[in-house]
């Protein structure tokens, strides 16, 4: 789901990479989708495919490349990434990193250094019932989506930039974890913004 | 518990399935039937005429549950076994779960006003239609094309990448299902309704695993045999 943050662990050692794993599984509160890399071979190809928001990685790993190539290469301009620290390392070379992680780091500890990402940039967690309430604004775009309306005639319906539109759409969809025009009638329907003959109606014009 | 290291062929099929239940299903779509007895999974395999190893690494990939590409899947594994797994998982899903959660969810929501009902059913129709596209599409196209390379053709025209490319993740949309009946479904709850649940629960988890395998067995095999 799109609440979950990606995580791409890449670590050589198994030991290492499964204890992160379930360490950062304990972590109350954090919503990850965790996925490994044993092999920097793999490391573009999983980049390229996941998307990831964050990548934690052994520094050591990355030999011959550099991270700037990395997230180019793959796509992910705005990717995280923590270094996974064994032991003390040149301050050099950890500058491109946004965070580091040792592995003698507490529970605790790690969770502070993600949750702080987790406040300036990366999707926030919808913490109260107030925010996954739909506003009027909202409610009448659903309206619009579920009468089949494109972005540009619902931005001409209602005085808006289609851009804005756009915006209000991505929110409606994090605030209901409903992203197709399907789900959205559903939910219009059920909460009485709209009626069945509405739709049809709309839709046979 | 679950046993946590790697199945063998010489471990009795009884436990790995009482150890991992949903096995049962890796089970059927290989074509091997119920009633083994003692038999080990070796020798339930030869009799079923089911290649040991494939079935093996696909149960031990299943287990291990991880979101990692299987490696040297080329050495001693049925191309043909695979393609059987994922066809029969297809016909599973299309001809067997999908319309069977169908009917269960349609009784379940009689009591619902008339046009809530009508859309959920307008919604999970669609959701079927969008996952029997995307299976007959690795029917139509992607099967027949292993097959051809299998046999010595060379696909210039097709290759594997491309289907890597749209393979998209069919179990988006009845998360989707789940979070409407979970959040807004207006009636009053009951059994029946509750069963529909976990079926999407079971199927949900089902369809990502289905595509686990395709990522992460099926599409690095025929890496493999393009590189031939």
């Amino acid at each position: 789901m799109s609440e979950h943050l990606k995580v791409i662990i890449a670590e050589t050692s198994p030991v290492i990479r499964c204890g992160l794993e379930v360490q950062l599984k304990r972590l109350s509160g954090l919503r990850l989708q965790l996925i490994e890399v044993a092999d920097a071979e793999f490391l573009y190809e999983s980049m390229r495919m996941h998307k990831p928001d964050m990548l934690i990685i052994n520094p050591s790993m990355q030999g011959c490349f550099s991270l700037q190539h990395l997230k180019e290469e793959t796509g992910c301009p705005h990717v995280k990434c923590i270094a996974l620290l064994y032991a003390l390392a040149d301050p050099a070379l950890l500058r491109l990193y946004d965070e580091q992680i040792s592995i003698y780091d507490s529970a605790d500890e790690i969770k502070r250094k993600l949750e702080h990402f987790d406040t300036d940039e990366l999707p926030e967690l919808p913490d109260t019932d107030e925010q996954q309430m739909l506003s009027v604004r909202e409610k009448e775009i659903v309206v619009c989506v579920v009468k089949g309306m494109t972005n540009r005639e619902i931005a001409t319906r209602l005085f808006l930039s289609t851009h804005t539109v756009i915006t209000h759409r991505r929110n409606i969809a994090r605030k209901l974890q409903i992203h197709s025009a399907s789900g959205l009638t559903v939910y219009a329907i059920v909460n009485k913004l709209i009626e069945l003959s509405d739709i049809d109606k709309q839709q046979k014009t | 518990m679950y046993k946590k290291e790697k199945y063998r062929e010489t471990d009795k099929m009884s436990d790995l399935i009482c150890d991992n239940y949903p096995m049962v299903l890796v089970m059927n779509r290989f074509g091997i039937a119920l009633g083994f007895e003692e038999r080990n999974i070796g020798e339930v395999c030869r009799q079923n005429g089911v290649d040991t190893c494939t079935f093996l690494t696909v149960v031990n990939f299943l287990i291990e549950a991880k979101a990692a590409p299987v490696e040297n899947v080329g050495k001693c594994f049925s191309m043909e076994a695979l393609i059987t797994y994922l066809h029969n998982a297809h016909d599973y899903f299309l001809k067997f779960r999908l319309p069977g959660l169908r009917s269960k969810l349609t009784e379940a929501i009689e009591d619902c006003p008339a046009d809530v009902a009508f859309v959920i059913t307008k919604f999970f129709d669609e959701y079927v239609d969008e996952v029997n596209k995307h299976m007959m599409y690795e029917e139509k196209t992607v099967f027949p094309y292993v097959r051809g390379l299998l046999k010595g053709k060379d696909g210039s025209k097709y290759n594997i990448s491309i289907f890597r490319k749209r393979h998209d993740q069919i179990e988006m949309k009845i998360i989707e299902l789940k979070n409407l009946l979970l959040k807004y479904y207006p009636g009053k709850g009951n059994n029946l309704l509750n069963s529909v649940l976990f079926d999407i629960f079971a199927t949900e988890q089902d369809l990502s695993t289905h595509n686990l395998v395709e990522d992460y067995l099926f599409i690095p095999a025929i890496l493999e045999l393009e590189k031939r």
